[in-house]
């Protein structure tokens, strides 16, 4: 797709700007003198695409040659007739072409037929000048505007899929993340995926020095497109703050400050960030209120860490201090957002912390290598969802 | 989240019942309209009826604190329990809007 037609969603603009009187009209009827009667009608309106079919086999090439805006269409024809049409035009053709078929009002069950077949409304018969014309220009209407939305909606979704692709863009891959980390003594698992394609959840990992990497995992409020903003604002400053990185506490304090600077008042984020050294197999780490993450031991005791603690980007001034953890060879360290345990249309079906940590227990021991959070997801949801209603972030550490 | 607003003498208790999620934005409008223009001095969100608070259910919270404070209202929360305790005692928000 070229640069303009990404703009326009891939298809010229032209037609939702038509004017109405531009619409393309095809009369079906056997009778010519109906077929003139209606043409002339229409033409005093100020329609002057017309074109014009005398039975239902006619009809059909028609639409396809003609493609029009609005057919309107007899009942009683030869060798098809117009609830025929009607179904084909609704069945195989698959098209949402408006359809109106004139009737007579006395014939109750014909109209009630007409619409079971796919008719989109009906004229009576014999015609109504102004009648057929409010109708028409009624559906003509309507279908442009139905016509601009999916327009609209095409395009939107060509948007955010070129944007989601940004956002992975900003996270390591998982061989990337296990270059850094399996050099300095750790295997990583990852797992990302965005609500809504777009999200506000945002993990990272680099080395802080030869023996030590960083690993953060960031969630930004709310979520959608202005969380997604959010965390390609935090992208930014993650890259800008270097020099704090061996010392979470201080630059989960710095990174708090700036957000506190950049974000309107009712956003912010919680975060956990800790540096593993393979020397000391410690990890030192500092939190932002997370989500408690679980330490399942080499022996299979599990753990809950603290990882309560003020939200980054709220105040001024917060501060966040440093915790110690003591890892040893065959240790998991397990991370993961609210989405992992919060259900919003079952508040009761929420998970409590010691309900994770069973089911991070359970997932470690069943997991073949590299499946962790796959194998995670599928004890928590029954599966590996296809839509989560928030941004859900699984990271599994090992020690090596 | 549905809200129902109460004056007593000297507070306006604002209460919110159900979810406070992404979904409520327009809605909470309302609520922070409440605040701003409450006749008391004393404003109090009542959230003994909430059942679960997301992020942005927080960030709205930090909003409606702030515009109090802007407005000269002395804010606070109250009947926090349950879901909504567990996410102020993890995200320690007690530290920027009074809770009783």
């Amino acid at each position: 797709m070229t640069q303009a037609e990404a703009e326009t969603g891939g298809e010229p603009e032209g037609r939702a700007a038509l004017s109405l009187e531009d619409a393309r009209i095809l009369v079906v009827d056997d009778l010519r003198s109906s077929r003139m009667l209606i043409g002339s009608v229409l033409k005093a309106a100020g329609f002057n695409t017309l074109e014009y079919a005398s039975d239902g086999i006619e009809a059909i090439e028609k639409i396809k040659e003609f493609n029009p805006d609005i057919m309107l269409l007899d009942i009683v024809m030869p060798r098809m007739d117009g609830f025929e049409v009607c179904e084909h035009v609704r069945g195989p053709m698959a098209s949402d072409l408006p359809i109106l078929i004139q009737s007579g009002v006395q014939e109750g069950d014909q109209r009630v037929r007409a619409f079971q077949a796919g008719a989109s409304d009906l004229v009576s018969k014999p015609i109504n000048a102004g009648e057929m014309i409010s109708r028409v220009k009624l559906h003509v209407e309507r279908r442009r505007l139905v016509e601009s939305l999916r327009r609209y909606r095409q395009r939107m979704e060509e948007e955010l899929k070129t944007a989601e692709a940004m956002q992975l863009s900003l996270m390591p891959g998982s061989t990337e993340a296990n270059a850094v980390s399996k050099a300095r003594g750790a295997r990583l698992e990852t797992f990302y995926r965005a609500s809504n394609q777009l999200g506000g959840d945002l993990w990272t990992v680099f080395p802080v020095d030869e023996t030590r990497f960083g690993l953060l995992m960031v969630d930004l409020s709310g979520h959608g497109v202005s969380a997604a903003i959010n965390a390609f604002r935090l992208h930014v400053l993650i890259e800008a703050h270097k020099a704090d990185r061996k010392d979470p506490g201080r630059w989960l304090s710095a990174l708090s400050g700036d957000l506190y600077d950049m974000l309107p008042i009712e956003h912010f984020a919680t975060g956990f960030y800790g540096v593993f050294d393979r020397e000391t197999r410690s990890l030192t780490y500092a939190a932002a209120g997370a989500p408690a993450p679980v330490i399942v031991r080499a022996d299979g005791a599990t753990e809950l860490v603290d990882a309560s603690g003020l939200i980054m980007g709220a105040t001024p001034a917060a501060t966040y201090d440093n915790n110690q953890l003591q890892l040893a060879p065959g240790d998991r360290l397990c991370l993961y957002s609210d989405a992992l345990y919060e259900d919003f249309n079952f508040p009761e079906a929420s998970l409590q912390p010691e309900e994770i940590a069973s089911h991070v227990l359970a997932s470690v021991e069943a997991s073949p290598p590299g499946e962790f959070p796959q194998t995670l997801m599928r004890r928590v949801y029954g599966q590996v969802p296809d839509d989560l209603p928030d941004d859900l972030t699984i990271l599994l550490l090992e020690v090596e | 989240m549905e809200y129902t607003i109460d004056k007593t003498a000297d507070a306006t208790v604002i209460e919110l019942n159900g979810v406070l999620t992404f979904d409520d934005h327009e809605r909470f409008k309302g609520v922070v309209e409440a605040i701003t223009g409450a006749e008391t001095d004393n404003v109090e969100l009542d959230l003994t009826g909430m059942k679960m608070i997301d992020s942005a259910g927080i960030g709205m919270l930090l909003l409606a604190n702030d515009r109090a404070d802007k407005s000269g209202k002395a804010f606070c929360l109250r009947g926090v329990n349950g879901h909504v305790a567990k996410v102020v005692e993890l995200s320690k928000v007690d530290q920027i809007i009074k809770v009783v």
